[in-house]
């Protein structure tokens, strides 16, 4: 039955807690309304701040690509307006600039703030605003820097974009406040202190200013990245994706990828693009509620070159390869680099706990007899099972199992690279205690026997609950050539850390060239996207990555190359989201990057040979 | 059942006092936005275009609302629950929009909005709990039902959302015929299982800090929304031409817009609107005394404990008495799935004003 005397009590307490709100707020607006008037006042009212000039940006080549311009703008001291000399003013606007019309002039005289902004005098003569300065005391003109993003979106992960400063940001950057705009990803971001120069300031003591203090501009920033490169690597990228489009039947429509072209022997980044992507301009502007909402729901706002988290496939087995020639694990029978296992396209095998499974490699009649140059020329990845097999059956369930995780961490997987940008992701690298850890924490991801010997064999291809971002691998590769793990960084004059050193002697360096070598020649997964390039194709190498993703969604797509054997100076590291094999999307963007890079004649991204 | 004549406003009779209501607020609101913008200027970014023509299509949501009879509706209230657990569902496979998956977006129909389906949920469960109370059917089936969608809600992420329901559940429940020991036997298992959440992590560190900020009282929102309600004084500074700059309140045309609404028109203002809703709360509850049928009293004391909750939740977050929620105060804040959905009450109220023949 309906209760109506117990509906009567919640509508009483209802009515009281509705009583005690109107206390509250009887009491701000009487008792504290003095006291509030103050505060209002110490926040704003006597000050006002001058934005100032931030830092630009250079790429490599000194070509401008964050510019801040200086305008003269015209201002109204509302506090020397009054009933008397408000008609003057509004004739002399009307008068002096005809294209305002009188609904914003209108609004120049409602607003509360000190000083309005009435309009831009960039184009206005000198005798004119001498005059408006001289006879009109109410004015002053101040120059305010304006952000120009010269290239459009070509930039817009790299430089990031700014904005609003939220209460977060005012208290972590001390000139967010008096700027009124904060960098709010990337660059901007990263360097908000160095870039943003302190704000100016005007001091009020009621219609008359009392002191100021100049802006001081911030200071420049000079990349190593250069804009052409970028040009081509974006264009390539838009190709390739454009293509797999094209070439799958794909359930959604991909749009998502990213490019890292990395200098091997500084670590400094050339280029990096991830689409979608956006104009940071229009942020100058202010952008909409709906447009952001927008652009968030595409992603365009994730820089997926350190913030897509992919699992690598294929493109992380250097890391076995090294792991194998250091500390001399190769497939169960065999003891040296050389030494051949007859791949009959799957490997069944068994556990202590007598389980017994058949794995099936890519390709299903067999790779014939491979050595390790072999498997990696043709990804074959029955080998490296073997290898995983191997380490499980000598070390698993000893401290020795982690061997394969220990070698990756070296590399930089599941760490930061301290690439000089914002919120950069760090993926994962399982183990038994992540399994052990993830069971209590996400219950249903993982198996209630908790860490296997599959688990480590669909890690060594890269599968399974691996994560890398594409610096990340790009950066593992040149850590495997210069046995330096450097953080990759976009400014030149940035502090290099030295994440850790590995062990690689020169002959290893030459055999894995000479081993990625393979894999853009005949017989390798890459050879079909590379063949165009005739007899330039001996001097350079690469590895094709083709990873499994979970549900629907089509494969990712991996390549990550080295434009030159004999004098390696690049590491191209592509990954196109749901692109399918990595030898047929990813590998042909490479392919062009690689071309530009070498100074050949530029050719379309075609598609490549499905492998994987 | 009582057959009516259908009229282009609905069928006859509809209540011209709950019609005169909602067009007084959907205009107070648009008096409060006007104060915030610099311009009128007729596009989709505009919001008090935005809000007008909420209001309006909020208008058209509220006639044809009425359409429904009561006995449809309640044949209908078991699909209608599912449908809402399926929208829910649904939002699970969207894109996460700005961090949270809380909205569909309407881009791909040609519509300018974002549409967010909790707000529509509420009523739903409502009328979910009504059903399940008037027919005495056992009062786990509400529960549970309560607890689904709770749980959808929950892991969009929206806290708020989530705790709005609990208490508005808990006090639907409250004024059936449950046992007194029973409701605090309830309370204390949710006071305990909000710790147990706690410890297993469940929340997200933004909702942690929420509330630690809450209670070391340096929550920028809250004191900024103190001092705009402040400054309005007793008469407000709407029709007055003060000089003063204003106060920046984080998000105050939507959730906080209570503090621009008083900065406006002060204390007396803000007397004001509390007494409609007041008045409001009286005129339905007489038809809940005088109406015989069981589903209508639970439909109807529903719907104003949503509200009223709502309200108070709304005004409690923006004194900082409780931890920022993100719940909109109902027809005053910017934002059209909390218009529309505050249109189906209405219209549903008015409804049941039409069944029992009271037309003013």
């Amino acid at each position: 039955m309906f209760n109506q005397t117990r509906l009567k009590f919640t509508f009483l307490a209802f009515f009281i807690l509705l009583a005690f709100v109107l206390i509250d707020i009887f009491q701000l607006q009487t008792r504290e309304f003095e006291s509030t008037s103050q505060i209002i006042d110490q926040q704003n009212l006597d000050k006002f701040y001058i934005t100032a000039p931030r830092g630009e940006i250079f790429d490599a080549s000194g070509q401008k690509i964050a510019e801040t311009k200086l305008e003269p703008y015209l201002f109204i001291n509302l506090r020397k307006i009054t009933n008397q000399n408000s008609s003057d003013y509004r004739q002399v606007i009307q008068y002096n600039f005809p294209e305002l019309e009188t609904k914003e002039i209108n609004e120049i005289f409602e607003s509360k703030d000190i000083l309005n902004l009435v309009i831009n005098l960039s184009s206005v003569e000198y005798e004119v605003r001498n005059n408006l300065l001289t006879n009109f005391d109410a004015f002053l003109i101040i120059d305010l820097p304006i952000r120009n993003y010269s290239k459009n979106e070509l930039f817009s992960h790299t430089v990031g974009y700014l904005g609003i400063p939220n209460q977060d940001e005012f208290n972590k950057f001390q000139n967010a406040l008096g700027n009124n705009q904060v960098g709010k990803n990337g660059l901007e971001r990263y360097y908000e202190e160095y870039l943003s120069g302190t704000p100016g300031e005007l001091i009020f003591s009621g219609s008359e200013i009392i002191d100021s203090k100049q802006p001081i501009p911030g200071k420049d920033l000079f990349l190593s990245i250069d804009s052409r490169t970028q040009e081509v690597t974006k264009e390539s990228l838009q190709q390739g994706i454009d293509l797999a489009n094209k070439s799958f039947e794909s359930q959604n429509i991909i749009k998502r990828g990213a490019s890292v072209v990395l200098d091997i022997k500084t670590g400094n980044i050339i280029s990096m693009v991830s689409l979608p992507d956006f104009d940071p301009n229009k942020f100058v502007s202010g952008i909409s509620d709906f447009e952001y909402k927008q652009l968030d729901r595409d992603q365009a706002f994730n820089n997926f070159a350190i913030q897509g988290l992919y699992p690598p496939g294929s493109v992380f087995k250097v890391v076995a390869y090294w792991l194998a020639l250091s500390e001399n694990i190769f497939p169960e029978g065999l003891n040296n680099k050389n030494s051949k296992l007859d791949c009959e396209g799957n490997l069944s095998f068994g556990f202590d706990d007598g389980s017994q499974q058949v794995y099936n490699d890519w390709k299903l009649e067999g790779h014939g007899k491979v050595d390790l140059t072999d498997a990696i020329k043709q990804s074959c990845n029955v080998y490296f099972w073997d290898i995983a097999l191997n380490i499980w059956r000598n070390y698993g369930n000893t401290d020795g199992e982690s061997i394969l995780q220990k070698y990756s961490k070296e590399l930089g997987f599941s760490k930061k690279t301290n690439v000089d940008l914002p919120f950069e992701k760090v993926g994962i690298i399982p183990d038994r205690d992540l399994f052990e850890e993830w069971k209590i924490s996400r219950p249903g991801l993982v198996r209630e026997e908790g860490w296997l010997g599959g688990d480590l064999m669909n890690l060594i291809i890269g599968q399974g609950a691996i994560t890398t971002t594409p610096l990340q691998v790009a950066n593992a590769y040149r850590t495997l050539l210069t046995g330096e793990n450097l953080s990759p960084t976009l400014n030149i004059n940035a502090e290099k850390i030295t994440n850790n050193k590995i062990n690689v002697s020169d002959e290893f360096i030459s055999f894995l060239l000479e081993d990625l070598n393979t894999v853009t020649n005949k017989g390798g997964t890459a050879y079909v996207s590379f063949s165009m390039l005739g007899n330039k194709v001996n001097d350079i190498g690469g590895k094709t990555g083709t990873a499994q993703n979970a549900g629907d969604k089509n494969n990712t797509s991996w390549f990550v190359g080295v434009d030159s054997i004999s004098s390696p100076k690049y590491i191209i590291a592509t990954v196109v989201d749901e692109g399918g094999s990595g030898s047929a999307v990813a590998a042909p963007i490479s392919r062009r990057i690689i071309q530009y890079l070498l100074e050949y004649e530029l050719t379309p991204v075609e598609f490549g040979e499905i492998t994987e | 059942m009582i057959n009516r004549k259908i009229t282009i406003l609905g069928p006859e009779g509809t209540n011209l006092y709950i019609l005169l209501q909602f067009m007084l607020f959907s205009v107070i609101s648009w008096f409060t936005l006007f104060s915030s913008i610099e311009s009128i200027e007729f596009t989709t970014n505009n919001i008090l275009t935005r809000q007008i023509v909420f209001s309006l299509v909020g208008l058209i949501v509220f006639f044809l609302t009425t359409y429904l009879s009561i006995e449809n509706l309640y044949n209908l209230i078991n699909s209608l629950f599912f449908l809402s657990i399926s929208v829910l569902l649904g939002l699970l496979f969207t894109t996460p929009i700005l961090g949270v998956r809380r909205w569909y977006d309407l881009e791909p129909l040609g519509l300018p909005i974002f549409i967010q389906p909790s707000e529509f949920s509420k009523i739903i469960l409502v009328l979910f709990i009504a059903k399940m109370l008037s027919q005495k059917a056992n009062k786990l089936f509400a529960i549970s039902g309560v607890l689904i969608s709770m749980f959808l809600i929950f892991i969009q992420p929206d806290l708020g959302t989530t705790m709005l329901l609990l208490i508005v559940a808990s006090l639907m429940l409250f004024v059936s015929d449950i046992k007194m020991r029973s409701a605090v036997v309830g309370l204390l298992v949710l006071f305990l299982s909000f710790f147990i959440l706690l410890e297993f992590n469940f929340f997200g560190d933004y909702q942690i800090s929420r509330i630690t900020d809450f209670f070391s009282g340096d929550d920028f929102s809250q004191n900024q929304s103190r001092l705009s309600i402040s400054s309005g004084g007793l008469f407000g500074t709407y029709f007055t031409e003060s000089k003063i700059i204003e106060v920046f309140v984080p998000v105050q045309t939507t959730d906080f817009i209570f503090s621009l609404y008083s900065r406006n028109f002060g204390f007396f203002g803000g007397l004001l609107l509390i007494a409609l809703w007041i008045v409001f709360f009286f005129r339905v509850n007489r038809i809940i005394k005088r109406t015989q049928i069981e589903f209508e009293k639970y439909l109807l004391s529903g719907l104003l404990i949503l509200l009223g909750v709502q309200i108070l939740i709304n005004l409690f977050t923006i004194l900082g008495f409780i931890p920022l929620t993100g719940i909109p105060f109902p027809l005053l804040s910017l934002g059209g799935s909390s218009i529309f959905s505050t249109a189906i009450i209405f219209g549903l109220i008015n409804r049941v004003f039409i069944e029992n023949n009271i037309v003013v």
